[in-house]
């Protein structure tokens, strides 16, 4: 097994390296891009190369990210290899290579960083756990509602803690009461799916919530889009996604247990840390809401938890090397790319060469989040986001009537928030591959469940769009 | 995919092939090198090393001639190139001086008294295959099936 696993990884690796060289290799007369520049060739290649490795994971996605700043550095920017250099406007523009560094720590990055330390305290100090346990005891012991609780939490929690965390940690509430459904009984199931369901959904509701959500700030910038703003559409989409995702689950595995008692042990922490931390997290939470009483954006406020807690030792050296750094150079790699499609001029180059005039722009919504939503269900839902929202942005004004439903930066939002309902299979999202791996439900179920979600989703994607455009919600 | 293996190390082959049976359950996702002797094992993990694959884990008796599974766990406890390898002592025989000294200097993970159950014994590996994937940063996800679902989690909900 493992010479065969050798091989197609090989395989893989040489599609990887071997597709993107072939666009370098094909003359520029051969695009249908009039005055097509020698960096703008680059970039195609290097937009190729970013979608390749990306699906097919020859290397870790966020290793994808770094080479696409290390070939930009390289190949693309004012400081490049001689040999690469040139000009003319035959040969177009170079990039900034302090700006192509700088995506390593812009404004959202920052943002998701602040997030991090939140959720880093929160779990150190069991506030998570803590929370979980005072909230589920208020859902009694139907296991109509107690499941409703579950997925309130889980997606509560995961609108501020990563999508993963939260599931590992609801899970490893729920696996150790399973056994108390009698062989049979359908409810198993719907449990154990409403966690990864519950995360994944969860994340639409902040901004903070999950990386596409990072992606897609960085897109909406001529409109003021402000934490609380985000917020203001995407509690009201979360619930009503979890209240169908909730009936769903309860048509398709209704439960023959009539009573279920979920226990969590444990008691809020006193000691004088932990209350820094629970008011911190209040504190930051405030800030971040009332933005317009104080003057200071999301991004600055998220810089607050993170001087506080390193300064008072909540957390440490150790602590810091538990980031996930990989999911910040993740979304970092997508920015660059999309830097380099804008600042060379070739997002507006094959705009202007593609006739979107004739494509009616119910078509280009509908095609964006349908595109989104088909590939977060078979790759990263952050490496979907970092290919296809640049694009997206870049539409601007050329499809006609686009305005009219809310510009590119609307699709922008409503692609994001579909990418975020791509859950159809155990790869789809690691909440997914977790659920999966307890070994207690089966494929067909998640998939079942998943792809009604995601159909369904679609369709609340579009009207809450019609929704934000008729109360002109952008501007 | 990272090439794992999980070394046998029973001076009795019967026995050495019992063990190895108890782990057939886990041997499309990691590699099983039986060994008969310490000799035997410390030279498969110099191979082992210089393929760049990793050493998970050591299943080790304690009664053996020439080296004793005691003696070969503490070697590779102070050997600085196999820093996250977990060791299990499989054992009947130990003295109780034999089993302070692989508590304290061969630093063992587990102690199974023989006759073990393979449930336990299967229990314990994933356990300790679980910690040592999380503990040395290989991506876990081509294993997820055979891991410890408990470790996982908690080691999961702890990353942001």
């Amino acid at each position: 097994m493992n010479t065969t696993s050798k091989k197609t990884d090989r395989i893989k690796l040489s599609i990887a390296i071997i597709t993107p060289v072939i666009i370098l290799l094909i003359p520029k007369t051969w695009f249908p891009i009039q005055n097509l520049t020698v960096i703008e060739h680059r970039v195609i290649a290097l937009f190729v190369f970013a979608a390749i490795f990306w699906i097919l994971e020859p290397v870790p996605i966020y290793a994808t990210s770094i080479l696409i700043i290390v070939l930009e550095l390289v190949f693309l920017s004012d400081s490049s290899l001689y040999p690469a250099r040139g000009e003319g406007e035959n040969f177009g523009v170079v990039m900034s290579h302090k700006e192509i560094m700088s995506t390593l720590a812009s404004p959202v990055i920052l943002l998701f960083l602040g997030g991090f330390f939140l959720a880093m305290a929160a779990t150190k100090y069991r506030l998570d756990q803590n929370i979980a346990r005072v909230l589920l005891h208020r859902f009694g012991e139907n296991p109509k509602w107690v499941l409703l609780g579950l997925m309130i939490i889980t997606s509560f929690f995961s609108m501020f803690m990563s999508n993963t965390a939260t599931t590992a940690m609801m899970l490893s509430i729920l696996i150790p009461v399973l056994k108390i459904f009698p062989a049979g009984d359908k409810a198993k199931t719907a449990f154990i799916l409403s966690i990864p369901i519950a995360a994944n959904i969860g994340g639409i509701g902040t901004p903070i919530g999950t990386p596409p959500n990072a992606i897609a700030l960085k897109y909406i910038t001529g409109a003021t889009m402000t934490f609380g703003k985000w917020m203001s559409f995407g509690v009201p989409f979360v619930i009503v996604m979890l209240i169908l995702s909730w009936v769903l689950l309860l048509i398709f595995f209704p439960a023959k247990t009539k009573t279920i008692r979920l226990s969590i042990t444990g008691t809020f922490l006193t000691t004088p840390k932990a209350i820094l931390v629970y008011i911190t997290f209040i504190v930051t939470i405030f800030l971040w809401l009332f933005d317009f009483i104080h003057g200071m954006n999301a991004y600055v406020v998220a810089m607050i938890p993170v001087g506080v807690f390193l300064s008072l030792g909540i957390i440490n050296k150790e602590d810091l090397k538990n980031i996930s750094w990989d999911v910040l150079w993740l979304v970092s790699g997508g920015i660059a790319l999309g830097l380099a499609l804008e600042k060379t001029g070739l997002a507006q180059h094959v705009i202007e060469s593609i006739p979107f005039e004739s494509f009616s722009p119910y078509v280009v919504i509908l095609a964006a989040a349908s595109i989104g939503l088909v590939m977060a269900n078979f790759m990263s839902n952050t490496a979907t986001a970092n290919l296809i929202l640049p694009l997206l942005a870049s539409l601007g004004t050329t499809v006609a009537g686009l305005e009219n439903v809310g510009g590119s930066q609307l699709i922008v939002l409503g692609t994001t928030i579909a990418i975020s309902l791509g859950m159809s299979l155990p790869i789809s999202t690691p909440p997914n591959a977790l659920a999966h791996a307890t070994g207690e439900i089966y494929t067909n179920d998640m998939s079942k469940i998943g792809v009604m979600i995601g159909l369904i989703g679609l369709i609340f994607v579009i009207i809450l769009m019609i929704i934000l455009q008729y109360i002109n919600f952008l501007t | 995919m990272e090439k794992l293996n999980i070394i046998l190390i029973e001076d009795q082959r019967e026995v050495l092939e019992a063990i190895a049976k108890d782990l057939e359950p886990l041997e499309d996702t990691f590699m099983i090198e039986e060994c008969e002797s310490a000799k035997e094992a410390a030279e498969v993990m110099e191979t082992i090393l210089t393929q760049g694959d990793y050493v998970g884990l050591l299943i080790s008796d304690h009664v053996m001639p020439v080296k004793s599974g005691v003696e070969f766990l503490i070697d590779v406890s102070k050997d600085h190139r196999f820093p996250h390898t977990k060791k299990i002592l499989l054992t009947g025989l130990a003295t109780h001086q034999d089993t302070i000294q692989a508590i304290n200097n061969a630093a063992i993970d587990r102690y199974l008294e023989k006759p073990w159950k393979s449930d336990q014994l299967i229990h314990y590996v994933k356990q300790l295959i679980t910690e040592f994937i999380l503990d040395t940063g290989i991506p876990y996800e081509p294993y997820l099936d055979q891991l410890d679902k408990a470790i996982l989690f908690e080691r999961l909900r702890k990353t942001t």
